[in-house]
């Protein structure tokens, strides 16, 4: 008997369908791949099956049984657990008391020793290995946050886990751990289902996949018998290329002394992620990797570069389009000629409950060319959002609805869409794929190489090394705030630089 | 922009239903306890529509709403709650009388209103400003900020009227009276109750901030901070300049309550004349959902209930003033229940 099967299940917003006719089973004790494009409608299912979402039509079955999911309180009930993309934890509370919340032992009295005590067991059977009851869950890292929410669904006694893109912000080490955990989970006899696009995880983690397109299900394959192309086919219905195998211009060597953006001995202290005698030039007409384990600096820099005047107690020198820049303000840069893709696309670059029209504003909310004495001209704006959605293929195109309608990539791509929008001779873009479907990246990596070959200069941070290799001119790799080596392309390779991302020599 | 102007058609039905219910229900009770519905319903009508003067009564405690409402609401897009449109109003309208005070030679009626307004506006906006620079400088709370600034404003205010432009011949708290020419005349049709053309320049007022929040780049900046205060900062949006602006603003509104009460009605500032009209307004912006034309009908049923109330109580035998608060408790609760509607179709779609 299957531990989860979909049998005919639909669900739709408006005439829209997000699953049509979906069927899959997954069988107990195993992991199982739910993989496709973003806006598929895996996230969908998966809320389905969770109680958020009311379905249309079909039946959802529990151990052969028929249920009627009407609430997550409900799915509980029955077994299944989810670990949200973006978790949902209280972060100025205990660990403790988040795993314990809305399953509190003890009558009247709240028995926190009892559920501590079954806790300790719980880590102890899954071998999760878990101290940390009493830290605050903020001051943990995400990977540790990510065990708490699972430690929570063994605490509640799930069967059936969820795990949508669970490794989407993990670091490789957290990855590497994540994947052990769920294996001896597995072993315990857990069912888990993977959400994910990334397709290497998903062949060398799960036992079987499904694959979903445009809301309909393309097949089930065992995992053993089937391969990276076949599966890509599947998702994206037509052959993949995974390598940028565009054309890469060749330029004369660029002279030093034109670099556009120049930062020498940059210190800033005082942040989480300090940075210690940063420097470095971008040069027209290249694209330069940052490489790094998250949190070696990276982010700071792309703030402060990004942003000086957030940064007063910075020292060093900041030089960009000719003019010093410490200090300076996001606007300035942009007028200079800098463009930015932010980290965090939902934090830092949109306004979710806004148009794409008024998503399109932000940055550009002074730009002569839709501003003019203070007042915007939407109208002038309009057509450059349809163009954008056009050329970058985001959908469902409406220029009306909020950001939040956008499933990730698609998010991800009106970002870049807009970052390039103004035409800048400087990028500065940080993670442009992460969370972001096949399809989607080969048009992404594009459009990054179409301004390099431009003659544009391109700053790309990013956490996979094979799209910094693709793509990058050279790579400087930061180590505990420093530029630890710089790589030139013919020294590329994976080891070398993996090296000195760990702290080794190059 | 059809999408938009839909959904906020579609929001304002679903206020008027809800004011429909939450009436129906107030009616409900009035029968229980032995009055008739019915005769509610005519003195409400009577009340607020019965004569010229009533509506002009009415439209008189609609117009401080409007400008506390659109206190409340022009902060709130920029997400900063402002608690302080008491403190806002009581500063503006005393500075409107001050106006009066030194103006007195002042003959041109024309010169003589603007002068009181620019200083209403002025003195509610540097009251406003205050918790917006604190704020931006040292991050302290704006609610707490603005609260304790409504104590200091009543204190400061009650100050001046006792020991500097006090009115020697009145045994009242109140400053010395308005010359004629700071008088605003009240339309003849009102009998009396004092509202004229001011209530017109009031909608101007609501729409041209309206009009300026939606096309400005000022406005556009306020709103993004508003709904994602990291996307703002990292795209150039000085958090600083939003919100001062948006509370200077807020903050001068809420003192032309000056214009309505000082120039308009008692023609000089008495020491706690304002009938919470700062803090009525917070309703007033959350019926109105914190849109800024949301806020005249808001305001407007607020005027309505205002004035129905007090009727109740005099001119039936049943409802008593408790219980006609009870009534104007339900149709606010009904008009701000939006979700209600949502929940009612789903059970009807089921049941289908």
């Amino acid at each position: 008997m299957s531990a989860l099967e979909f049998r005919g299940v639909s669900k739709c917003f408006g005439s829209f369908f997000a699953n049509r006719d979906l069927s899959f089973s997954v069988e107990p004790g195993t992991i199982h791949g739910l993989i496709g494009e973003n806006g598929a409608g895996k996230s969908t299912a998966m809320k389905a099956l969770f109680g958020i979402y009311p379905i249309d039509g079909g039946t959802i079955l529990i151990q052969g049984k028929p249920v009627r999911n009407k609430s997550p309180v409900q799915a509980m009930r029955l077994g299944i657990g989810m670990v949200h993309q973006h978790f949902m934890l209280a972060g100025p509370e205990t660990v403790l008391d988040n795993i314990i919340l809305g399953h509190e032992p003890g009558f009247l009295r709240l028995d926190r020793e009892r559920a501590l005590e079954e806790l300790k067991k719980i880590s102890e059977t899954y071998g999760l290995h878990f101290q940390k009851w009493h830290a605050r869950v903020d001051e943990l890292s995400v990977g540790e946050q990510q065990r708490v929410e699972i430690l929570k669904l063994l605490y509640q006694r799930s069967a059936i886990l969820i795990l949508d893109e669970p490794t989407a912000v993990l670091t490789p080490q957290e990855v590497t751990e994540l994947f052990e955990n769920l294996k001896r989970l597995k072993a315990e006899g857990k069912t888990i289902i993977l959400i994910s696009h990334k397709l290497k995880e998903v062949l060398t983690h799960t036992d079987s996949v499904t694959v979903l397109r445009r809301g309909e299900c393309v097949g089930t394959r065992v995992t053993a018998e089937t391969n990276e192309d076949e599966l890509a086919q599947m998702m994206v219905g037509r052959p993949v290329s995974f390598t940028y195998e565009g054309e890469r211009k060749v330029f004369a060597k660029a002279d030093e002394s034109r670099a556009v953006l120049r930062v020498e001995r940059l210190t800033i202290e005082g942040v989480s992620e300090p940075l210690r005698k940063v420097g470095f030039d971008l040069r027209p007409a290249e694209i330069l990797g940052v490489a790094g384990v998250q949190g070696n600096g990276q982010t700071t820099l792309l703030r402060f570069l990004s942003n000086p005047s957030r940064y007063r107690s910075a020292d060093g020198e900041y030089r960009f389009a000719g003019a010093n820049r410490m200090g300076s303000n996001p606007l300035a840069l942009r007028r200079a000629g800098m463009a930015l893709v932010p980290e965090d696309r939902l934090s830092e670059g949109l306004l979710l409950e806004q148009d794409l029209v008024e998503n399109y504003l932000l940055g550009q909310h002074e730009d002569p060319r839709f501003v003019r004495n203070g007042m915007i001209d939407r109208s002038k704006l309009r057509p450059r959002v349809e163009a954008a959605i056009r050329d970058f293929d985001i959908r469902p195109p409406y220029t009306n609805i909020w950001a939040s309608r956008l499933s990730g990539g698609n998010q991800q791509k009106l970002v870049i869409a807009r970052a390039l929008d103004s035409n800048p001779n400087t990028l500065l873009i940080a993670h442009p794929t992460r969370g972001v479907d096949v399809g989607a990246i080969e048009r992404i990596h594009e459009a990054i190489m179409k301004e390099r070959n431009a003659g544009k200069s391109i700053l790309l941070f990013s956490s996979e090394l094979d799209e910094l290799m693709d793509l990058s001119d050279r790579i400087l790799v930061f180590y505990n705030g420093a530029v630890a080596a710089e790589f030139s392309r013919r020294e590329f390779d994976p080891w070398a630089i993996g090296r000195v991302m760990g702290g080794g020599a190059k | 922009m059809k999408s938009t102007w839909y959904a906020s058609f579609r929001s304002f039905l679903r206020a008027v239903a809800g004011a429909a219910l939450g009436l129906s229900l107030g009616l409900l009770i009035c029968k229980l306890v032995g009055e008739s519905p019915l005769k509610v319903l005519h003195v409400l009508y009577q009340s607020s529509f019965g004569s010229g003067y009533d509506f002009g009564m009415t439209l008189f405690y609609t117009a401080p709403l409007i400008l506390t409402g659109l206190a409340v609401a022009i902060p709130l897009k920029g997400g900063l709650f402002n608690i302080g449109a008491e403190g806002q109003l009581t500063v503006g309208a005393l500075a409107a009388a001050w106006a009066g005070v030194i103006g007195a030679s002042i003959q041109s009626p024309v010169i003589a209103v603007v002068f009181a307004t620019s200083s209403a506006f002025l003195a509610g906006g540097l009251w406003g400003l205050l918790p917006g620079f604190l704020k931006a400088r040292q991050g302290s709370h704006e609610v707490i900020t603005t609260i304790m600034l409504n104590f200091i404003a009543a204190g400061v205010t009650a100050y001046f009227t006792l020991y500097s432009i006090k009115d020697p011949v009145s045994a009242q708290a109140e400053t010395i009276p308005l010359p004629e020419a700071f008088h605003l005349k009240p339309f003849a049709a009102f009998n009396g109750a004092p509202m004229g053309g001011l209530i017109f320049f009031l909608i101007l007022l609501a729409v041209g901030i309206h009009y300026a929040l939606w096309k400005s780049s000022w406005g556009y900046s306020l709103k993004a901070l508003g709904e994602n205060e990291t996307a703002a900062e990292t795209y150039g949006i000085s958090r600083g300049r939003s919100w001062m602006s948006s509370m200077f603003l807020a903050g001068g509104v809420a003192g032309l309550v000056g214009l309505v009460e000082v120039l308009g009605n008692s023609h000089r500032f008495k020491i706690g004349f304002s009938a919470d009209y700062g803090f009525v307004g917070i309703a007033v912006a959350l019926v109105a959902r914190g849109n800024i034309l949301g806020v005249l009908p808001s305001a407007f049923l607020f005027g309505i209930l205002q004035k129905g109330s007090a009727s109740l109580d005099l001119e039936t035998d049943k409802i008593t003033r408790d219980l006609s608060y009870l009534i104007q408790g339900l149709i606010i609760l009904g008009v701000s229940a939006e979700d209600l509607w949502g929940w009612i179709w789903q059970l009807v779609r089921r049941k289908k």
